[in-house]
């Protein structure tokens, strides 16, 4: 009798990290792209080659014209970001800790929330102009509903044993929300932020597509228009380049800010 | 011998019937809904093209662009529209389209296109090119006709192409809107917005572009795979002569009579757009369908310095009159 070895039947759910797989994937596609394009099979201008892709941002770099581009739309999205993000903290703080703003706030943003924020930017447009303000608002808007509702329930969340804890040690109402709420909503406000950098991506490209004459929007639309579809996809690349790099920095923030939280 | 008779007789009706369902050939048209399409929608109501055995599917766009990369992609065989930067650069990415026939020109006396200043701002003395300088020029598209209209005013004045700052508003009614909401100081527009802005008390016009200067500025194209079907080509063109006869004689020589207002009514019908603003828009086009020589290669040289496609194209590559010229041959 022989002792049967154990089979971990859970190692089904491990998963391990696959560093090369990772690697050789994204480059795999890319390689194959390339090699699609160089049999000419697909003409050139359906589908520009990675290199020629490359090629034609570097050529813009040297240029200028793609630093302007993209200095524009940084400009737009920081500035319609940070307000937001800051409206949205400050209306979702307010919501969670008052009971008259909970009242008046809930149903309100209930209501507007769903609204896809590019189906403002008409309106936003004859209110506010073609100018930098009806973009830079619609951006604001769209960070604005993710950041109050993550922060109200994020308040909301709170554990009520540290509340407790806290008010039987002498904390005011201030202190509370100081040193136990926004801490304690501080995890959802970074999703919230997360999930707001991309909506941002998505309503810069909107709006610039409208009247703009410089921006990453402007970018791939003249390029359309134009037919220059290398062109239009060094504005494609640069947009994820865009959400990557804000991705990264968010989640970089975030270990900085709440690391307590670090690996999750 | 009955029983082989019928055999044979079901035999030559099988064989038959396919024969005779071909029929004509059906050829996918690109149009857009505006008046300058006329001249199609005339061929196809009075069977001009079903006269030389072909059946045309008429297949509506929203602006020219599309209609180019369509073109392109062989997803229509014929398209008539006008000639923008990004045609050009699609040909010079070496995918060929054929310029085969005229289908609008700026004309002087013909109005199509025009600039519209603001009315407060032509109240105050703005009322030429000049005095436009460092404002808002809206345009459809950057490398649009529109946006060459812009260039080519401003060259004639003796300005630079940055005197105007143009924007872009991608769509004609929203060329309209921004003028009357004052977002824009002038717009580079075609009819019949360019009527609707002055009924409205919008806009003044202050460039006629036909009477500044002439320009093929809409032609009818051929994609790669279509023009290659000779004996189809030539026989579309057939067809495509005889209509622009008729519109030439009914509408361009006279401008009124009963001949004309049935081609605004038939233009109505095609475009949903009332009879009076149609004919005020009715283009300038060659009786016989000849395109202006030499002015598409003019075009490209323009872009070119603009630096919006990437080389000048040699006519070579990109007009191809032969189609024409052999069905007026035949029609005579």
């Amino acid at each position: 009798m022989s002792a049967r070895p154990v089979v971990d039947r859970a190692r089904v759910l491990e998963r391990s990290r696959h560093p090369v797989a990772r690697v050789v994937g994204l480059a795999g596609l890319v390689a194959l792209w390339e090699l699609l394009t160089r049999t000419g099979w697909v003409p050139a201008l359906f589908l520009p080659s990675p290199l020629g892709v490359l090629g034609a941002g570097v050529e813009m770099l040297r240029s200028g014209e793609l630093v302007g581009h993209v200095v524009t739309s940084l400009g737009r999205i920081l500035l319609g970001f940070a307000l937001g993000a800051l409206g949205g903290v400050a209306v979702g703080l307010a919501v969670g800790v008052f009971g008259v703003a909970e009242a008046v706030g809930t149903p309100l943003i209930a209501a507007t929330f769903p609204i896809p924020k590019i189906a403002l930017l008409p309106l936003l447009i004859l209110w506010l102009g073609i100018g930098e303000a009806s973009k830079i608002a619609v951006i604001t808007l769209g960070v604005f509903f993710p950041m109050a509702i993550n922060t109200y329930a994020g308040v909301r969340h709170a554990d009520p044993l540290l509340l407790r804890a806290a008010v039987s040690f002498g904390a005011g109402r201030w202190s509370l929300v100081r040193k136990v709420m926004l801490p304690a909503a501080l995890p959802m406000i970074f999703a919230g932020l997360k999930l707001g950098a991309g909506t941002s991506l998505l309503l810069l490209v909107a709006a610039e597509m409208i009247a703009a004459n410089s921006g990453i929007g402007f970018l791939v639309l003249n390029a359309q228009n134009l037919m220059e579809t290398t062109k239009l996809m060094v504005g494609i690349v640069l947009l994820s380049l865009l959400g990557l790099a804000s991705h990264y920095l968010l989640t970089r923030l975030e270990r900085a800010v709440i690391p307590w939280k670090a690996d999750a | 011998m009955r029983r082989l008779l019928v055999v044979g007789l079901v035999l030559a009706l099988v064989v038959a019937v396919p024969a005779a369902a071909q029929g004509p050939q059906k050829v996918k048209l690109g149009v857009l809904k505006l008046t300058s399409s006329a001249v199609l929608f005339l061929g196809a109501e009075r069977g001009y093209f079903k006269e030389f055995g072909i059946d045309p599917e008429l297949v509506y766009f929203q602006a020219a662009q599309p209609i180019a990369v369509a073109l392109a992609s062989g997803d229509i065989d014929v398209g008539a529209t006008g000639l923008t930067a990004g045609l050009y650069n699609i040909v010079a990415g070496g995918v060929p389209i054929w310029v085969v026939a005229d289908k609008g020109r700026e004309w002087p006396d013909y109005n199509l296109t025009a600039l519209v200043v603001r009315k407060d701002l032509h109240d105050n003395g703005v009322r030429t090119m000049r005095e436009l300088k460092g404002r808002k020029i809206g345009v459809t598209q950057i490398g649009s006709t529109f946006h060459y209209n812009v260039g080519r005013y401003l060259e004639k004045e003796g300005m630079a192409p940055g005197d105007v700052e143009l924007v872009p508003l991608q769509a004609l009614p929203a060329l309209n809107d921004a003028l009357a909401a004052r977002r824009v100081d002038a717009v580079a527009t075609a009819e019949p917005f360019v009527s609707r802005l002055e009924a409205a008390g919008a806009g003044v016009t202050i460039v006629q572009t036909g009477d500044t200067f002439p320009w093929q500025i809409a032609t009818v194209m051929y994609s790669a795979k279509f023009a290659k079907d000779r004996k189809t080509a030539v026989a579309f063109m057939k067809g495509y002569a005889k209509s622009s006869r008729h519109y030439f004689d009914a509408v361009l020589a006279k401008k009124s009579g009963p001949a004309f207002d049935e081609v605004v009514a038939l233009t109505a019908k095609y475009t949903g757009a009332s009879p009076d603003l149609i004919r005020k828009g009715f283009p300038y086009q060659d009786r016989d369908g000849r395109l202006m020589p030499g002015d598409v290669g003019r075009q490209t040289v323009w872009w070119h310095a603009q630096k919006l496609i990437k080389a000048p194209i040699a006519e070579k590559d990109i007009v191809d009159e032969s189609f024409l010229r052999e069905a007026l041959k035949e029609l005579k």
